[in-house]
């Protein structure tokens, strides 16, 4: 697992390895150039003293400067001995002839800076180990980077705890929201939070209203759900009971025809809740498709037609001119045009009539669905899309639930749905969807 | 005995009415708590059997519109609201009982039968008037020790006179008691059963009061 807090100190700390480094070397390089420098011009100065006065009696100087702490190494070259004067001997051998000037030869396999003057008579070679000017800007580097080394492991433990304090909040975050629970879905508190956190914090409240929002109505249709099966099983419980003590075969098929009827009853209401949440906006459904509703609607009331005469109903289609095609699911529309007939059929009293036209108006393809039943009061209009509301129509055992399918299945399609009543006061169910897209290539209307 | 049903569903209304019909009680059934508080008013009942989610008027303004033209008549309240709130609520407003959908037949003509006795002022469950005594749970009825075996109706009948001691019963209200409105009564039904009844508990049991109906002496 991966640790903003471990993660943020090494990095930390390697950019202050490196700066220190990087100040190190660089101090390294300009310590070493001053002193070349600087004993370049000592290498000088020695050979000038030694041009100036020592010059001439070797023997004198052998004894003079002989001494092994010395820094330099001289020697002088003159015709008059076959060796030349060498102030130390370094190896077995002395030094090559150089160049009057600087020069840096490699002596007894170590590196030698020299300096080299001809005096007329006499060559004087200065020498110097180049290791000892590496060394010495070493030691300045060293000097500045010993602090950082000191430093660092102090900086490790500051910056441990800084970090940990900065983090903060986010564990606060973290213990605001494992107390939560899918029954006490409050906000996290943002009061006090810095604002790099705030934003997390802000879409996680956003998070638990939305999910707080669909828990709530997820209980509701849970409870609501089980409170209306509650009437189709107290009335099987009921059916079953008189069934066991019919006296008569006569009364005994009778209940149990009407046990059959129960039976039907609640498997509709099951059928009906299981197609509420299929149709639940966050179960992912098929992807959208090009419908044409004409089709859909002559298709749906083909298998309504039983029901239609069973009741003695008459059911008509009118699919008007025009393109009616709507962009889609279409298994849902099915189930809209399926229950807004279905409805009609079993709220008209037997020997009616039905009619569902389907038309293009507009940018919208309009289904109307008409019967010649009671209709529903004006005040009762908004009522009756609830889940589970049931209107005053006695006798008709519906489940409650087909107009708030419909209603579901329009908002899912962006339409709308209204009811109206005909000139008899019937009712009218006026549902308009969006017709297939404008700014597809079939129906593309260019200005 | 009639009982008002008051229950929207259709299904669960028919086989409550059937369950009932089949103890001997005449059942008025609607479906709507307008026409609920009309039928209180209008008819005699020993029991309101009240489903609280009404059409046109809620349950329990129903109940409270009752208890407020001071009818006293018993009411079980059954419903699906099951919180205790709403069984609180029920009670409050007037019920006697409380029944939550789903139950038993059983179980609701057993509490039927509870709420009619204690309405009756009778606290032990079989009424004894001399020699006769009635089971309202079993329907047994018997006479001077010896079982007796009685129709629906005529127990229903033995029943309303048996009910309180010394209570005379026109034949209207004898009617009232037996059938349901929708139920057609041919114009000597309560003789016919009466007649019966003589034959199988002997002539001196029920007594004709000249003018005014029906009384039971069972000594």
């Amino acid at each position: 697992m991966t640790s903003i807090r471990r993660w943020l100190l090494a990095a930390l700390l390697t950019a202050l390895a490196v700066a220190g480094l990087t100040a190190a070397s660089a101090t390294y390089f300009s310590a070493r150039d001053e002193v070349d420098d600087l004993l370049d011009e000592e290498l000088r100065q020695v050979a000038l003293s030694l041009r100036d006065h020592a010059v001439l009696d070797l023997r004198r100087l052998e004894s003079v400067s002989a001494n092994p702490a010395q820094r330099v190494l001289v020697q002088i070259w003159d015709p008059a001995f076959d060796r030349p004067y060498v102030s130390r001997l370094v190896g077995d051998s002395p030094m090559p002839r150089t160049d009057e000037g600087y020069a840096t030869v490699i002596h007894d396999s170590r590196s030698w800076r020299v300096f080299t003057l001809f005096t007329g008579r006499q060559l004087i070679q200065v020498a110097q180990p180049t290791a000892l000017r590496t060394e010495l800007a070493a030691r300045t580097a060293s000097r500045l980077l010993l602090p950082v080394l000191i430093v660092l492991p102090f900086l490790g433990l500051a910056g441990w705890w800084i970090v940990g304090r900065g983090l903060a909040p986010l564990g606060r975050i973290a213990g605001a929201v494992k107390e939560r629970s899918p029954t006490a879905l409050t906000p996290v508190p943002t009061t006090a939070l810095p604002v790099e956190i705030r934003p997390l914090a802000d879409a996680l409240n956003d998070l638990l209203a939305r999910l707080d929002h669909s828990f709530t109505l997820q209980r509701r249709f849970a409870a609501d759900a089980a409170h209306e099966l509650r009437t189709p099983l107290t009335a099987l419980n009921l059916q079953v009971q008189l069934a066991e003590r019919a006296a008569s075969d006569d009364e005994r098929a009778r209940a149990f025809e009407k046990l059959r009827q129960g039976l039907r009853r609640a498997t509709r209401l099951v059928q009906q809740l299981l197609t509420m949440a299929r149709l639940d906006p966050d179960a992912a459904a098929s992807p959208p498709t090009v419908i044409d509703t004409s089709t859909l609607v002559a298709s749906v009331i083909e298998d309504l037609r039983p029901l239609a005469a069973e009741r003695h109903i008459n059911v008509t289609p009118r699919v008007g001119s025009g393109d009616c095609r709507v962009t889609g699911s279409e298994d849902a529309l099915r189930i809209l045009l399926n229950n807004l007939v279905d409805n009609a059929i079993r709220y008209t009293p037997a020997g009616g009539r039905v009619e569902a036209a389907i038309e293009r108006a507009g940018d919208d393809v309009v289904v109307t669905v008409e019967d010649n039943g009671p209709g529903i009061p004006e005040e009762e209009r908004e009522r009756v899309f609830d889940r589970f509301y049931r209107g005053q129509t006695p006798g008709v055992s519906g489940t409650g639930l087909g107009l708030a399918i419909v209603s579901q299945v329009v908002e899912m399609h962006r339409g709308s749905v209204a009811l109206g009543a005909t000139a008899a006061g019937s009712l009218q169910v006026t549902v308009r969807l969006p017709a297939q897209a404008a700014g597809e290539p079939s129906s593309a209307s260019v200005r | 005995m009639r009982i008002l049903l008051v229950e929207d569903d259709s299904m669960i209304g028919d086989s409550v009415a059937d369950g009932l019909k089949a103890e001997g009680y005449a059942v008025d059934w609607v479906r709507d708590g307008k026409e609920a508080e009309a039928a209180v008013g209008a008819s005699p009942y020993s029991l309101v059997v009240l489903d609280l989610g009404l059409p046109r008027r809620d349950g329990i303004e129903v109940l409270r519109s009752i208890r407020e033209r001071r009818i006293g008549v018993p009411v079980l309240v059954m419903t699906a609201r099951d919180t205790v709130r709403d069984r609180i609520k029920g009670l409050d407003a007037g019920a006697d009982d409380y029944l939550v959908k789903p139950f038993d037949l059983d179980e609701l003509t057993a509490r039927v039968r509870a709420l009619i006795r204690r309405a009756a002022g009778r606290a032990e469950p079989v009424i004894e008037r001399g020699q006769l005594t009635l089971n309202p749970a079993t329907r047994e009825v018997t006479w001077r020790g010896e079982p007796v075996s009685l129709s629906a109706r005529e127990y229903a009948l033995v029943a309303a006179l048996a009910e309180r001691a010394g209570l005379v019963l026109s034949r209207a209200q004898l009617e009232e008691k037996l059938y349901g409105w929708n139920e057609t009564v041919a114009s000597n039904a309560v003789e016919v059963h009466i007649h019966n009844l003589r034959k199988k508990l002997g002539e001196g049991v029920i007594h004709n009061v000249r003018g005014m109906g029906y009384t039971l002496v069972a000594e």
